[in-house]
C-alpha cells in the first residue's frame, strides 16, 4: 500500500506547477551527481532523470536534498538560530548582570513638602485640608514632582498641629477625614506620586490616651512616660536634674494626678515616651505598621534624636561653667549629651526600617524612611545612614541650607563639600532650601537669590526638596499681622500658598484664613507666574525637567571645582556622555568669572543650557570671562571626551553615590566601567 | 560476505520499516481531548489575568458588578466558541475564520482575512506576549525602574526564536511544550484560588460586603468593562484553527470548547475574589502586578512562585499563538492565497515550518521598532470584524448549505446574539475615540486585494518565473513538500 502510496504522490504535483517544469530550463541542476545518487534507489525507476522542481513530493525531494548544497546551509542555518537563541539569552543576562541598580521613586525626582493647614482650603474654614490638596495634584504633577510628603496631620490640640499628637491614628477634624486621607492617596498613587507623611515617635500630647491612663498608672500604661519623683511644694517644683527643654526652663513637670514629675522635652503638653519600655516599642510599630498597611510609601522621622535620654539623669554639662546654675533656663546653655543622640537611639530607629522593610518586598512599593536631624553636627547626622550592613534611614534629611542666615560662595561651598566628603560610600545626597521650622529663603537671604537656589537645588546630586511656595518665591508673613498666641516666629513660614490673584490668594473661599496671605500675593503667585516666560515657577518646571531627563543630572558624577567669596561652580559628568554641564552660581556681588583659570581644558565658548534669567536670552558664555550679576546662575554646557572625575587632579573634588557608564549604543547603563 | 549480505539485509530492513510507516507526509492528528483543552486555556489565561486584571474593575468600580461582568464575559465567549464549534464540525479545516468564510462568502474575504491576521493581527499578537513576558522577567532584575528597551528587546526575540523552532522542529514537541505550561499556569491559578478560599473562609469578607454599593455603574462604563472583559477571553476559538489535527474532531472540538471555556470563566471569576480577599479596590488598580501582590501578601516567603509561574503561564500563551497561527498560513498556502511553499509540510518533521518560520520572522521584525502596543490597539477591531463575518458566514450558510451534515446545531438566536456583540465590539472603539488611524487599518485591510488580484487572481508569469525557483530552493533548504492527501 505504501508502495502504491508513494506512486501516487509522485504524480500530485499542483496542476499550475507541472506546465512549467518542462519549460523552464533554468530549474535544472546539475544531473551527473544525482542522476549517481538516484541509481542507488532501485525501487523507483520511474524517479530517474526527474530534476528537482517547484512543488515536488518528498521521493524527488530527498534525491537532491541530501546534497551539501543545501544540506550545509540548512545546518548552518538551524544551528545559526540555535546561535542566536543563545547569544540573546546571554546578551540579556549579560546586561541585566551590568546593570546598576536603579533610582528608586524616592531618588527619581524631587519631593514636595506641604504644610497641609496652609496649601489649599476646600471647605470654607480658612484652613487647609487634605482634600485640598488632591484639588491641587495637578498643579504639583506639572512641577514634574516625584513625591508628596505632607507634614504632620494628626489628631492634635495644639494650635502649631506638628506635635503633640493626640491620636496617632486619626487625622485631625480640620484636615478632614480618614477618608479624605484614603481618597488622597489613591489620587496620589493613581497620578503615579509617593506619600510620605511625618511621624513624630518621640512624645505625644497630654490628652492622648496614653498619658491619661499613666498618670493614674494604669496597668502597662503607667510605665509609657517617663516619671520621676520630685519635690513639689506650694507650686514650686524641684526638678530631678537640670535637664532643658528645648525652648526653655526645665524640662521637668510635676503632674498633680500622679504626684510626680514627667520629662518633656519640648513644651509640657508634650510628655516624651519611654522607650525603653519594650511596649511602647511595640505600640510605635504598630502605628507605623497602621500607616504602611493604608499604603503610605514612607515617612518623615521627626525629632529621633530626643528618643532617649540617659537612664541615670546624669545633669547635663553647662557652656559657660562660671555661670550660676541657677540662671541657666535656655536650651543652648547646656551640653546636650545626655538627652540627645542617646546608644540605642539609632538601634530603635533601625527597628523602624525593619518594620518598614516587611512592607516594602511588593514590586514596586517600597517604603521610604527619612529622619530629621534638626541642628546636628555632620557626623552625627551621617550616622542616619546606618551602617554598611545594617540600614538606617534612606537619608537624613539635609537642613544645612535652612538655617543659612547670610550667603556666599564660600559658605555654599562648605555645605556642599561637607555633606558630600561624609556621605557614606554609595548613599544618597539630598538638599532643601528651606521648611516649615524655618524661615523662607527671600526673607532670610533675600529675593535675589531664589532662582538661583532652585538652580542648586536641582544641579546638586541627590534627590531635591522644595517647600510649598519655593518654587514661586514665597516670602515669610511679616509678625505683626498675626493674632494666633502661638510662638509667632515658627509661623511666619507657613502663610497660605499663593494661588492666584483673588482674595485669599486662591488659597481659600472663606471669610478669613488661619494666618493672613503675604501681601504680595498679587505678584507672587502661581497664576500669573505660569503666563510669565521668565518667572521663578517657569524656571522651576524646565529645572525640574531638565533634572528629570537628563542623566548627567540625575546620575552623573558632580565635580565641585571652585569657589570664592562669590560663586560656586561645579560640573556633572557621566562615562558615555561626551557632553559636561558646568553650572556657575553667583551668590555675592556681580562679577566677572574667568573659567579658563580652572584649567578645565575648557573650550573658548559655552553653550547657555539654562540661566536664572531667562529674559537675558544669552546664548554662549566667553569662558575667559563670564558676567554673572548678583543671585545669577548658570548651566552651561560644552562637549568633551576628557572628563574631569577620571583626572588625578579632579580626583578628591569628584563625587558620585552610585556609579554608573552610560553606552549610546545600546542606551543603556552599566555598572562595571 | 556475510558481513555485506548483512548489511544489505539491515538496510533492506529499515527501508521496508519505513515504508511501512502508515505516515503521509501531512500534519498528524496529534492533539487529543487534553491537549485540546490545554490550548483553549493555555491560549486564553495569559498574563491579563496576572498582572493587570483591572479593566474590568476600574470601570464598573464596584466588586459586586466587577464579578458579574467577568461571569457575563465568559458567557458571551461560550456562546461564540459554540457557533465556531458548529463551523468546526461542518466544516472540518484548520485555519479558523478562513475556511469559513471561503465555504460562506467565497475566496476574496477569506484572502483579506488571512492577509490582516497573517501580516498584522497575528505576529503583532505573538510578538506583544513575547515582549511582555520579557518585559515581566527583566523587570525582576530592575526593581523601581523600567528595564532597558534592549534587554526587552533581546529576550524577547530569544523567546520569539525558541518557541518559533520547537514548533518548527515537532508538533508533538510544540504540545507537549503547551501541556507543560499551561499545567504550570493551572498550577498557580489554583495556589491563587485556593489560598483566596482559605482567606475568604477565614473572614476576610471585608471587600465583598456591600459589594454593589456607591454609584452603579454607567451604560458607558459596563459596554467598556465589558468591551474590555471579552478582550481577557480572546482565543476561544482557537482549537479551530487546528481542527485538521485534533483526534476525532466530532466529538474533541465542541468538547473542549464546552470544558474549556466555562472552566476559564471559573478561573477568572475565583481569581477576581481571591485578590480582593487581600487588595481593596483601589489596591488592585494601583498594583503594578496584582498576582504578585498578592503573593506577596498571602504567601511570604514562598512569593516567589508567583512570579516564576507567571513567566510560565506567559511564554506557554506565546507558544499557544504561534501553535495556532501557523496553521492559518499554511492553510491559506494551501488554497493559493499566499506563496505555496508557506503550505508545505516538513518531510522529516511532519510540521507546517515554513508557516512557523514565516510567522516567527515577521514576528521578530515586529519587535524591533519603538512601540508596536498602538499598532495592537488599531487593529483590535479588526478581530471582531472578522469574528463578526464568520458568524454572519453560519447564518448565511444555514440557508444555502441546507443539506450539509451539520454534527452540531445551535440555536439560531445564539449566532445572532454574538453578531450583535460583534458589531458592538467593532463600533465601541471607533465611537468612542474616532482617529484616522482606524481608517488606515481599513485601508491596509483592502490593500491585500492589490495583492490579491495582481497574484492569485491574475497570475502574472514573471510573478511565478521567481516565485518556482524560490520555491524550489526552499523546500530543499528546508526539506518540506506539498501535504499529501490521507489516502484513508
Amino acid at each position: 500500500m505504501s508502495v502504491k502510496g508513494c506512486q501516487t504522490n509522485n504524480g500530485f504535483v499542483q496542476s499550475e506547477d507541472t506546465p512549467e517544469l518542462e519549460l523552464d530550463p533554468r530549474s535544472s541542476v546539475d544531473n551527473p551527481q544525482h542522476q549517481a545518487l538516484s541509481i542507488g534507489g532501485p525501487e523507483e525507476p520511474n524517479l530517474q532523470g526527474v530534476r528537482p522542481y517547484a512543488g515536488m513530493p518528498k521521493e524527488v525531494l530527498f534525491q537532491f536534498s541530501g546534497q551539501a548544497r543545501y544540506r550545509v546551509p540548512r545546518e548552518i542555518l538551524f544551528w545559526l538560530t540555535i546561535t542566536t537563541v543563545v547569544l540573546l539569552i546571554g546578551a540579556t543576562v549579560a546586561i541585566i548582570a551590568i546593570s546598576p541598580k536603579c533610582l528608586d521613586w524616592w531618588q527619581a525626582g524631587p519631593m514636595y513638602q506641604i504644610y497641609p493647614r496652609s496649601f489649599r482650603d476646600s471647605d470654607k474654614d480658612g484652613n487647609g485640608d487634605l482634600k485640598g490638596i488632591q484639588d491641587k495634584l495637578d498643579y504639583i504633577t506639572a512641577l514634574n514632582i516625584k513625591t508628596i510628603w505632607i507634614t504632620s496631620f494628626y489628631k492634635s490640640s495644639l494650635k502649631d498641629f506638628r506635635h503633640g499628637v493626640e491620636d496617632f491614628q486619626e487625622i485631625d477634624p480640620i484636615f478632614g477625614t480618614m477618608e479624605d486621607f484614603e481618597n488622597l492617596l489613591a489620587a496620589i498613587h493613581d497620578k503615579g506620586l509617593k506619600l510620605i507623611i511625618d511621624f513624630i515617635p518621640n512624645h505625644t500630647s497630654d490628652k492622648h490616651p496614653w498619658f491619661e491612663m499613666s498618670r493614674t498608672r494604669t496597668g502597662k500604661y503607667s510605665d509609657y512616660y517617663i516619671w520621676r519623683d520630685c519635690a513639689h511644694e506650694s507650686g514650686v517644683t524641684i526638678p530631678p536634674n537640670n535637664w532643658l527643654s528645648v525652648y526653655g526652663n526645665s524640662s521637668w513637670h510635676f503632674d498633680d494626678v500622679r504626684k510626680q514629675c514627667y520629662y518633656h522635652q519640648f513644651l509640657k503638653e508634650q510628655p516624651d515616651l519611654n522607650f525603653r519600655n519594650p511596649d511602647v516599642q511595640e505600640e510605635i510599630k504598630e502605628i507605623i505598621q497602621f500607616w504602611l498597611l493604608k499604603g503610605v510609601d514612607g515617612f518623615s522621622f521627626d525629632a529621633v534624636k530626643f528618643l532617649l535620654e540617659a537612664k541615670d539623669l546624669r545633669d547635663e554639662i553647662q557652656v559657660n561653667k562660671s555661670q550660676n546654675p541657677g540662671t541657666v533656663t535656655h536650651y543652648s546653655e547646656l551640653y546636650h549629651d545626655f538627652t540627645t543622640t542617646q546608644v540605642g537611639m539609632h538601634d530603635l530607629v533601625r527597628s523602624f526600617r525593619q518594620t518598614m522593610d516587611r512592607y516594602s518586598q511588593e514590586p514596586g512599593r517600597y517604603r521610604f524612611m527619612g529622619t530629621e536631624a534638626y541642628a546636628e553636627s555632620i557626623d552625627r547626622t551621617m550616622m542616619y545612614y546606618g551602617l554598611p550592613f545594617i540600614q538606617e534611614a534612606d537619608f537624613p534629611f539635609n537642613n544645612y541650607f535652612t538655617t543659612l542666615r547670610s550667603l556666599s560662595g564660600n559658605i555654599v561651598h562648605e555645605i556642599i563639600t561637607s555633606w558630600m566628603e561624609n556621605v557614606p560610600e554609595g548613599k544618597w545626597p539630598n538638599w532643601m532650601t528651606g521648611g516649615p521650622d524655618s524661615s523662607r529663603l527671600p526673607s532670610r537671604l533675600g529675593n535675589q537669590y531664589v532662582n538661583t537656589m532652585n538652580m542648586l537645588l536641582f544641579t546638586l546630586p541627590g534627590t531635591p526638596i522644595t517647600y510649598y511656595g519655593e518654587e514661586i518665591g514665597m516670602q515669610d508673613i511679616s509678625a505683626t499681622n498675626i493674632n494666633e498666641s502661638y510662638d509667632t516666629s515658627t509661623l511666619l513660614s507657613k502663610s497660605p500658598m499663593q494661588w492666584d490673584n483673588s482674595s485669599n490668594a486662591g488659597f481659600s473661599e472663606g471669610n478669613h484664613t488661619w494666618l493672613p496671605t503675604n501681601s504680595d500675593y498679587h505678584t507672587v503667585n502661581v497664576d500669573v507666574q505660569k503666563t510669565q516666560p521668565s518667572s521663578a515657577l517657569k524656571l522651576y518646571q524646565d529645572l525640574s525637567q531638565l533634572h528629570a531627563n537628563e542623566l548627567l543630572l540625575n546620575r552623573g558624577w558632580f565635580c565641585l571645582l571652585s569657589n570664592d567669596s562669590h560663586s560656586v561652580v561645579y560640573t556633572r559628568e557621566l562615562d558615555g556622555i561626551d557632553r559636561v554641564f558646568l553650572v556657575v552660581l553667583n551668590f555675592g556681588d556681580s562679577t566677572l568669572l574667568n573659567l579658563q583659570e580652572m584649567n578645565l581644558g575648557l573650550p573658548t565658548k559655552l553653550r547657555v543650557r539654562m540661566s536664572t534669567d531667562p529674559a537675558s536670552q544669552r546664548s554662549e558664555a566667553d569662558t575667559s570671562g563670564v558676567s554673572l550679576e548678583k543671585g545669577e546662575g548658570l548651566i552651561l554646557e560644552y562637549n568633551t571626551n576628557n572628563l574631569l572625575h577620571r583626572q588625578t587632579a579632579f580626583r578628591d573634588k569628584c563625587f558620585i553615590s552610585n556609579r554608573a557608564c552610560y553606552s549610546s549604543a545600546f542606551n543603556i547603563l552599566y555598572s562595571v566601567c | 560476505m556475510g558481513e555485506e549480505t548483512s548489511l544489505r539485509k539491515r538496510k533492506e530492513d529499515e527501508r521496508s520499516l519505513q515504508s511501512n510507516k502508515p505516515q503521509t507526509t501531512d500534519l498528524q492528528k496529534e492533539v487529543g481531548l487534553f491537549s485540546g483543552i490545554c490550548i483553549i486555556v493555555g491560549t486564553i489565561i495569559g498574563s491579563g489575568i496576572f498582572i493587570s486584571p483591572k479593566s474590568v474593575l476600574s470601570n464598573t468600580g464596584t466588586v459586586g458588578p466587577c464579578l458579574i461582568i467577568w461571569a457575563a464575559c465568559g458567557v458571551l465567549a461560550t456562546l461564540g466558541a459554540l457557533c465556531f464549534a458548529e463551523l468546526g464540525t461542518m466544516i472540518t479545516k484548520s485555519g479558523g475564520e478562513y475556511p469559513y468564510l471561503m465555504e460562506a462568502f467565497g475566496p476574496i474575504p477569506a484572502y483579506l482575512f488571512s492577509w490582516t491576521s497573517m501580516m498584522v493581527m497575528k505576529p503583532s499578537s505573538f510578538a506583544i506576549i513575547c515582549l511582555s513576558f520579557s518585559e515581566y522577567v527583566c523587570a525582576a532584575f530592575y526593581p523601581g525602574c523600567q528595564p532597558p528597551k534592549v534587554t526587552i528587546k533581546c529576550l524577547a526575540a530569544a523567546a520569539i526564536l525558541l518557541i518559533t523552532t520547537v514548533n518548527a522542529l515537532s508538533v508533538r514537541l510544540g504540545s507537549y511544550v503547551q501541556n507543560v505550561f499551561t499545567v504550570a499556569k493551572m498550577v498557580i491559578v489554583v495556589i491563587i484560588i485556593i489560598s483566596g478560599l482559605v482567606l475568604l473562609a477565614q473572614g476576610n469578607t471585608k471587600n465583598f460586603e456591600n459589594a454593589f454599593a456607591g454609584t452603579p455603574p454607567s451604560v458607558g462604563g459596563i459596554s467598556l468593562a465589558l468591551y474590555n472583559g471579552l478582550w481577557a477571553y480572546d482565543g476561544w476559538n482557537q482549537l479551530n484553527y487546528i481542527t485538521e489535527e485534533l483526534r476525532n474532531p466530532y466529538r474533541n472540538l465542541p468538547l473542549a470548547i464546552i470544558i474549556g471555556i466555562p472552566l476559564v470563566t471559573l478561573c477568572y471569576i475565583l481569581m477576581n475574589v481571591s485578590y480582593f480577599t487581600v487588595m481593596t479596590p483601589t489596591e488592585l488598580l494601583q498594583s503594578p502586578a496584582v498576582a504578585v501582590t498578592f503573593g506577596d501578601r498571602v504567601l511570604y516567603p514562598a512569593s516567589w512562585v508567583v512570579p516564576l509561574f507567571v513567566a510560565f503561564s506567559t511564554i506557554g500563551a506565546a507558544n499557544g499563538t504561534c501553535f495556532t497561527a501557523g496553521r492559518i498560513i499554511y492553510v491559506a498556502g494551501r488554497e493559493g492565497h499566499m506563496l505555496k511553499v508557506l503550505s508545505y509540510v516538513s518531510v522529516r518533521r511532519l510540521t507546517p515550518a515554513p508557516a512557523i518560520i514565516f510567522y516567527g520572522l515577521i514576528a521578530t521584525i515586529y519587535i524591533i521598532p519603538g512601540d508596536i502596543n498602538t499598532l495592537v490597539n488599531y487593529f483590535s477591531f479588526a478581530t471582531w470584524l472578522f469574528y463578526g463575518m464568520t458568524i454572519i458566514g453560519l447564518v448565511v450558510m444555514r440557508f444555502t448549505k441546507k443539506n450539509q451534515e451539520r454534527p452540531i446545531k445551535v440555536p439560531i438566536f445564539i449566532p445572532i446574539l454574538v453578531i450583535l456583540l460583534s458589531v458592538f465590539l467593532v463600533l465601541a472603539p471607533i465611537i468612542s475615540k474616532p482617529t484616522w488611524e482606524y481608517l488606515y487599518c481599513v485601508l491596509f485591510i483592502l490593500s491585500g486585494l492589490i495583492f490579491y488580484f495582481l497574484f492569485v487572481y491574475s497570475k502574472f508569469g514573471w510573478a511565478q518565473k521567481i516565485s518556482k525557483p524560490v520555491t524550489m530552493y526552499l523546500q530543499m533548504l528546508m526539506e518540506v513538500v506539498p501535504p499529501e492527501k490521507d489516502l484513508e
